[in-house]
């Protein structure tokens, strides 16, 4: 079964399409990850399942039920979009409270989903009082009230120190592993790596990917990663690599060429006949972020929109 | 339809809201009870289309109602912090985002307002509840040191409060639903309050002094006849039938665009 599914999906903001035509189908499977440059539609994509916005063409479901009627599957979804909401003069426990109160919830969910995110001790204090990361885990408490089928988070490990993303880390695995669905959103590619099971990439509201992340992995290559022992010598070992057929691009002090681990030693040998020797040669693996560039096209998502909207206008 | 109101109610209970709220309704209770009382004893009554103000007669004052009337000659200014909380509890639900929250919660978003509005009407009912019994402590200690007679003032006490009680929550409650419906349809507790108090101070004055169309139908106006139990420009069932009028079209208005509207905060 399907948690999600979206069918010719378009929301217009006036000139800007947010969504175009997005056709997909999200499995119930653990942990998903949503992921696409800025401005790629995935909040509006967000905002559309939960029902705070209507699309402009398309169809979707989720848990099998019409976004047009929300209110059908609105118990057994929760959600934190964006930055956590709260009411900044009340206590944590007194957010929640509300909350549960408005989905006709037994009040101990309160103290269940504050035990879960390790808020419990610190729940009488207002949460304006909170770090960003305390609030964040507030945010989190809240969308786990309804102890929902679906878990739709954007960005939940903002603003979250180390050990808290660790934390964040493991709670979603858990979460993903207890027959759950959690849909996650983020700019961080290696929590999405670390905890995914699905992967769904979207860029200018289209989408580009959506499969297993094993399979997303299995485009990995491996690179070398080279330095000259003078910086001066940069160029000139770029040049001569360029030259020898070799695919190189710039990285941090050095260069980053497109070959596997069995031609390191050739490759090192080719900066010797051109006169330069290597500080640094380490064979390394491509991780999501350089698949996600790669499909996304290295393109930020807002600019291209303003770029879109401007050649319109100019026309 | 339980659920909403519990849940708002929650909301609504910050220390600092019901402090600021409950403090305002009783300092405008005093405020108005001393000033007025002491205007009254020295020169009679406010000259007739002061803006936001009615003052009684001394006769008015020294009568069984005299007790209360502070109450109403306080309406407009307990109004104006009727709107403003108003306004701020639903502004905030957008300046905070808690609205996405909310709706998703509730995807029926007409049963979010409604509960939003009951919620209101309550503590909206505590604040007048506050203002009354201000007023009770506050008339007796004002007309002394004016040097006004009393006398007639324990007379039909509870009918004379439960009243004025009544006629000031009425008036407060469409206050209320104004700046609500202004702050649904700015998104911005500033922008209502500024819109609500700047009318009926500014706009509704110069309406009045500019046109010498009748005037009595508008918002003000009607809302003062409203807590005063009526004006010889206007009966109290004219003034409430208006009010009834204007919180019907307001409820409307703001309960299409919370439904239609697209939650982007």
């Amino acid at each position: 079964m399907s948690v999600v599914t979206t069918s010719g999906l378009t929301r217009r903001f006036g000139a800007v399409t947010a969504l175009d035509r997005l056709t997909l189908e999200l499995p119930q499977t653990g942990v998903i990850g949503l992921v696409g440059p800025n401005g790629s539609g995935k909040s509006t994509l967000i905002r559309i399942l939960l029902g705070l916005i209507r699309p402009t063409e398309g169809e979707a479901t989720v848990l099998g039920a019409s976004i047009h009627a929300p209110r059908a599957y609105a118990s057994r979804v929760g959600a934190l979009v964006e930055s956590p909401a709260y009411v900044a003069g009340l206590s944590a426990r007194a957010n929640l409270v509300s909350i549960a109160r408005l989905r006709g919830l037994p009040l101990a969910r309160v103290d269940a989903v504050l035990g879960q995110v390790g808020l419990l001790g610190r729940d009488r204090e207002p949460v304006r009082r909170f770090s960003l990361g305390m609030k964040q885990r507030h945010g989190i408490a809240g969308a786990l009230l309804s102890d929902p089928e679906l878990l739709i988070l954007d960005e939940p490990t903002n603003g979250l120190d180390p050990a808290g993303i660790v934390e964040i880390r493991e709670l979603l695995r858990d979460l993903g592993r207890n027959g759950r669905t959690v849909i996650v959103s983020s700019h961080q590619l290696s929590e999405i790596e670390a905890v995914c099971d699905h992967l769904v990439v979207i860029r200018f509201g289209e989408l580009v990917f959506a499969g297993p992340m094993a399979e997303v992995m299995q485009r990995t290559r491996q690179h070398i990663e080279i330095a000259p022992e003078h910086a001066a010598d940069l160029d000139r070992l770029a040049a001569a690599l360029d030259a020898g057929g070799w695919s190189v691009g710039s990285i941090d002090g050095g260069l980053r060429v497109a070959a596997a681990a069995d031609r390191a030693a050739e490759l090192n040998r080719a900066a010797s006949a051109a006169g330069v020797t290597l500080s640094r040669l380490v064979v390394a693996q491509d991780n999501l972020e350089a698949i996600f560039l790669e499909m996304t096209g290295r393109v930020d998502g807002e600019l291209a929109h303003d770029r879109a909207a401007n050649g319109r206008q100019a026309a | 339809m339980l659920a909403p109101v519990r849940s708002e109610l929650t909301r609504l209970g910050q220390p600092r809201l019901i402090a600021s709220w409950f403090g305002l309704m009783a300092l405008g209770a005093i405020l108005v009870n001393t000033i007025m009382v002491g205007f009254v004893a020295r020169n009679g009554s406010l000259p007739p289309g002061a803006p936001g103000v009615t003052f009684p007669t001394r006769a008015q004052l020294e009568g069984a109602s005299g007790l209360m009337v502070g109450l109403a000659s306080a309406s407009s200014l307990l109004g104006v912090v009727t709107l403003s909380m108003w306004a701020v509890a639903t502004a905030t639900d957008y300046s905070s985002g808690l609205i996405r929250l909310l709706v998703a919660a509730e995807p029926r978003r007409w049963r979010l307002l409604a509960g939003k509005v009951v919620a209101l009407l309550l503590v909206t009912a505590a604040a007048t509840t506050v203002a009354t019994v201000v007023n009770l402590l506050a008339a007796p200690l004002a007309a002394a040191a004016a040097g006004i007679p009393t006398a007639a003032w324990g007379t039909d006490l509870v009918g004379v409060v439960g009243a004025a009680w009544v006629r000031l929550f009425i008036a407060l409650s469409v206050w209320g639903v104004l700046g609500l419906v202004v702050a649904v349809l700015a998104r911005s507790a500033a922008v209502a309050i500024a819109t609500g108090v700047g009318y009926v101070l500014v706009v509704e004055s110069l309406i009045k002094m500019a046109a010498n169309a009748p005037s009595n139908w508008l918002l003000g106006t009607t809302l003062t006849a409203v807590a005063s139990g009526g004006t010889p420009a206007v009966s109290f069932a004219t003034a409430v039938t208006l009010a009834a009028g204007y919180v019907a079209l307001g409820l409307f208005l703001a309960s299409i665009v919370v439904t239609l509207r697209d939650v982007t905060d």
